[in-house]
């Protein structure tokens, strides 16, 4: 499903230029649950950004299902990523001024679905993720794992291919973050292909696979068993 | 999705009152004041273009030098109409106005009443319509008269006036037939009834000739296809070809420019009105794009809030477009409430609006095109305000504002701040320009008249006044009203005649100077409180000789270049007329002009104005009630009418307090505004800087350190605004005072008052909430850490 070849990535400020991500290569296939490791600074953020198309890579290709997107202009990677990818954050990003099921149901927007079928969708996914009864309430009114499951539903209502986690559990007591991982676990074996940065060794074996990453190299994979 | 923005949009605004408020506030005060003058505006440019002949319609002007420059006017011989009527086949009707007023007599009613003689044509060249009678015929006889509805009301109350006679002067009965629909608001003609021309030549016992007497307007409406040019070149010569007057031009003014371009300059079109127009319009644009400007500031300086969520709809798949579409959306909504509050306080202010422009505006509600303006306007306002806030937050990178790193830009030339820099600029220039508008006003009120108008009344001789004045004048005197009395040609604020035809020795034959004149009787200089300067005042009953002298103003003086003027002689073709005396000079006309050269002419002369000084021994309400019962017993038939000279002579600043008025108006609205930004961004500020001054307290900081610290930026702003605003207020207020020959000159003071002002406002508006940060515990700002 990706394929990355000697990606770079700089930042530059005026009097430092730092590498972020240095001739990286990597591949995950489709139905992969991938955990990205690695101590801050490593570039594991940057990569995620780059595979979410929210930032470019300065060098090197990016083939998702496909095709070369390494270098597509915001319109078209805006496309590309509503029709494909969902996204998980450490601090849930929910719009506080929207409620459950507005947010949820935000995504569905953007690609055009009809009204119908979005509360038919919506109230889909707030049911498997358990939170039907929170339809109408407003972010600030639910608990830190109330709202990562939200945000999770915002990320799957659109059944994307990739699921795209930054720290899902940073935020969370250990209960409702073994709860998210659950629900990511379940998302991975229905078929959807996750990709997940995260510092929690606990976490990393949820997945198939953990990339470590540092100084914005490859230094070690592990399989997992 | 439109749905989705409505709601975000709707739920936005409730959340944050103070910012919704602000901005509704302000865009409404904008909105409603560009709407306001754009009312005016359209109002002016309306005026009499809706004569259905607009396009070939003219009035007919003169060019001449005299006093060494070209000039134009717009007063014409009386035989100009018939000369245009019968030797030029372009010219399809014309008609003379001449004013007149009349005293009009049913049964016990008695009505002093403005109207217009006129010639048959005029009913059919104007679109003033008749709802009774035939616009054809109406005033084919000489006793016929068209009043308008109004007028009708006045003297036949609801009854059908047409058919009904009048008595009018106490002599002559007029039939109406016609009554004319009232005259809209956006015309410059001005009266309440028609009475034919035939009637002006018999009350004047013939038809006027004189080619040389410039006394009515003549009209003119073209046959289709003749040009302004061809006709122009056809009917310069008219004057010239049917009198022995050689140095006058004759040429057509078109009806399209008659309101707005009346000013003419070495022979030429130089504007007028049109540059009020131009320059309030440019008021109401920047009003408005001032207002706009708090929206954008408040919008952008509270981006970190919406960043997010920003952030969050480009990451779920929101375009930048489509984000653009949704801020836009905002504006536009926020603009549509603004839209409605601005009408309401558009209904609330127009009476005193109207009062203060005199003028009847209103607001069209049941005009379709009216609503299609209004949302035309709130659409503008909408996207201009908008459009900036939009495309910047729609810029915001997900990555960094969902990370957390992301901090709106502080930058030197911020954006928002020149937006700030702009909108004081505009409010510094108008705070200069209203102070040099005041300075200029009260500088020429306190400019000597060179008369005593206090106590001095008039009062125009109609009916048997001018037979009876001898006996007026005495009564006057004996009864205790008054303790002078003079005849005059016109009232001592207005000049109602002049000429260029005196001569006298050592005139230079080929130039032409004009002169004003005026007529006066026995006793001027005593009733007016004049200063002769030289020789002696008009007085017939010590030398009989008198009644042909002239006294001349000391500027008639210089202008004749008399070194020793008493005794020399002045001729108006084959009079002769001996100088007795020299005045001083006082304003008869324009106080910011310097005074015109002027001919006073002995009792030989004619009158139309009765002056008298009241006694100052009685209250003013005494003396009036004396004169009252004199003028009734020798001229029964009219009411008593007076006028304060005093009260006549303020009525000349009336433009310059009008203009005064509306450049305060607009200053405060516009400095309200800009407050409200300011106000609004100090808000947003000190929120961002909450935890700094927290920090800063920790250390040490004191309250009016911090408070300090905080207002520095604005101020700095403000500074700016200044030293931008400081040439541009000098080049427009110059450019405004030379409409003025007496005019005051541009002190350095009125800057620092300015500045002093400005500086204070935006003190108090900033210091709110600075002082506010600056008092908050830090304990509070720090815990949240």
């Amino acid at each position: 499903m990706i394929k990355i070849t000697n990606l770079e990535k700089f930042y530059r400020t005026e009097e430092v230029e730092t590498i972020a991500l240095n001739k990286l290569t990597m591949e995950v296939n489709t139905g992969e649950f991938v955990a990205i490791m690695g101590p801050s600074g490593c570039g594991k953020s940057t990569l995620l950004n780059i595979l979410g198309m929210l930032d470019d890579p300065d060098e090197g290709s990016y083939v998702f299902n496909g095709i070369e997107v390494a270098h597509f202009n915001e319109r078209k990677r805006a496309d590309l990523r509503k029709h494909n990818i969902g996204f998980v954050f450490q601090s849930f990003n929910l719009i506080d001024e929207l409620t459950v099921f507005e947010n949820v149901e935000l995504p569905l927007i953007y690609t055009g679905v009809t009204a119908a079928e979005r509360v038919k969708r919506v109230e889909e996914v707030l049911d498997k993720m358990q939170i039907m009864h929170r339809r109408n309430h407003y972010p600030q009114q639910l608990s830190g794992g109330q709202q990562q499951r939200v945000a999770i539903a915002r990320a799957v209502v659109n059944k994307p291919k990739l699921i795209l986690a930054d720290e899902p559990t940073g935020n969370l007591d250990s209960s409702n973050g073994n709860d998210v991982m659950e629900l990511l676990t379940d998302l991975n074996e229905q078929g959807t292909t996750i990709i997940m940065v995260t510092h929690s060794e606990h976490d990393a074996r949820y997945s198939h696979r953990i990339i470590r990453l540092l100084d914005g190299q490859t230094v070690m994979e592990n399989i997992m068993v | 999705m439109f749905k989705n923005y409505l709601k975000i949009t709707w739920r936005n605004l409730l959340k944050n009152k103070s910012f919704t408020s602000i901005n509704i506030a302000g865009l409404a005060v904008g909105m409603a004041s560009a709407a306001l003058i754009l009312f005016w505006v359209q109002n002016e440019v309306s005026y009499d273009q809706f004569h259905q002949n607009k396009d070939r319609l003219y009035q007919m002007y003169n060019r001449s030098v005299f006093d060494g420059k070209l000039w134009c006017w717009g007063t014409t011989p009386k035989p100009m109409m018939k000369a245009l009527k019968q030797d030029y086949p372009q010219v399809e009707q014309a008609a003379r106005v001449k004013s007149a007023n009349f005293l009009f007599t049913l049964g016990d009613k008695h009505l002093n009443i403005d109207g217009y003689f006129t010639d048959p044509d005029f009913l059919t060249m104007f679109s003033f319509p008749l709802v009774k009678g035939n616009p054809k015929v109406a005033l084919s006889s000489m006793k016929n008269i068209v009043i308008t509805e109004k007028t009708a009301k006045k003297l036949f109350g609801n009854e059908d006036a047409m058919g009904k006679t009048v008595k009018i002067d106490s002599v002559d009965f007029f039939t109406v037939t016609g009554v004319m629909k009232d005259l809209p608001n956006n015309t410059d003609f001005d009266f309440e009834y028609l009475m034919p021309w035939s009637y002006w030549e018999k009350i004047n016992g013939s038809e006027d000739k004189n080619w040389g007497n410039n006394s009515v307007h003549t009209f003119a409406v073209l046959k289709p296809g003749i040009t302004e040019a061809f006709i122009n070149s056809r009917v310069k010569d008219i004057t010239r070809s049917h009198s022995d007057i050689k140095d006058i031009d004759v040429f057509m003014h078109p009806a399209t420019k008659w309101r707005l371009y009346s000013k003419f300059e070495n022979g030429k079109i130089a504007g007028g009105r049109i540059d009020t127009i131009k320059l309030f319009s440019i008021i109401a644009v920047f009003i408005l794009l001032i207002a706009c400007i708090n929206f954008m500031n408040l919008s952008t300086a509270r981006s970190e809030k919406r960043a997010k969520e920003v952030g969050i709809r480009k990451v779920v798949g929101a375009s930048k477009s489509s984000l653009i579409g949704q801020f836009l959306g905002e504006s536009i909504m926020i603009a549509l409430i603004a839209g409605v509050v601005a009408l309401i306080i558009i209904e609330l202010s127009l009476p005193a609006f109207n009062n203060l422009t005199q003028k009847h505006l209103f607001v069209p509600f049941s005009s379709p095109s009216f609503w299609l303006i209004v949302v035309s306007f709130i659409l503008f306002t909408g996207i201009v305000s908008g459009s900036y806030p939009a495309l910047y937050l729609s810029s915001f990178a997900p990555v960094k504002v969902l990370k957390g790193t992301f901090k709106a830009a502080n930058a030197t030339f911020s954006p928002r701040k020149i937006l700030v820099v702009t909108q004081f600029t505009f409010a510094i220039v108008l705070i200069i320009s209203t102070i040099i508008v005041r300075q200029q006003l009260e500088y020429a009120q306190n400019r000597d008249t060179g008369y005593k108008k206090n106590n001095l009344v008039y009062t125009i001789m109609q009916g048997n006044i001018e037979k009876n004045y001898s006996l007026i004048r005495n009564e006057l005197i004996t009864s205790g009203a008054a303790t002078a009395v003079t005849k005059t040609s016109a009232p001592m604020t207005e000049g109602w005649s002049d000429t260029w035809n005196f001569t006298w020795d050592g005139k230079n034959e080929k130039e032409k100077l004009d002169f004003n004149i005026f007529n006066v009787d026995g006793d001027f200089t005593k009733t007016m409180g004049l200063k002769i300067v030289d020789g002696r005042d008009i007085d017939v009953k010590t030398y009989p000789s008198d009644s042909v002298a002239v006294l001349l103003n000391q500027a008639a003086v210089k202008i004749m270049g008399f070194k020793q003027p008493i005794g020399q002689i002045l001729r108006n073709g084959d009079d002769k007329m001996k100088v007795v005396g020299v005045v001083k000079d006082f304003i008869l006309q324009s106080p910011y002009e310097p005074v015109k050269g002027m001919i006073i002419q002995g009792p030989k002369s004619w009158f139309n104005v009765v002056h008298f000084k009241l006694n100052e021994k009685n209250t003013t309400a005494e003396n009036l009630k004396l004169a009252e019962a004199v003028f009734k017993k020798f001229n029964s038939e009219y009411p008593f009418e007076y006028h304060f000279v005093d009260e006549e002579y303020s009525k000349k600043f009336a433009d310059e307090q009008r203009i005064g008025v509306l450049a305060s108006l607009f200053a405060g609205l516009t400095i309200f505004i800009s407050c409200l930004g300011l106000f609004g961004l100090a808000t947003y500020m000190a929120q961002n800087r909450i935890k700094e001054i927290g920090v800063r307290k920790v250390l040490g900081a004191t309250v009016l350190g911090v408070t300090t610290m905080l207002s520095k930026d604005f101020l700095k702003l403000v500074g700016i605004s200044f030293i931008v605003a400081t040439p541009i207020a000098i080049y427009f207020m110059h450019d405004w005072l030379q409409h003025y020959s007496y005019r005051v000159d541009i002190s350095v003071w009125v800057f620092a008052m300015a500045a002093f002002l400005t500086t204070l406002i935006s003190i108090i508006t900033v210091s709110f909430q600075a002082v506010k940060a600056a008092l908050a515990n830090p304990v509070d700002s720090l815990r949240s850490e």
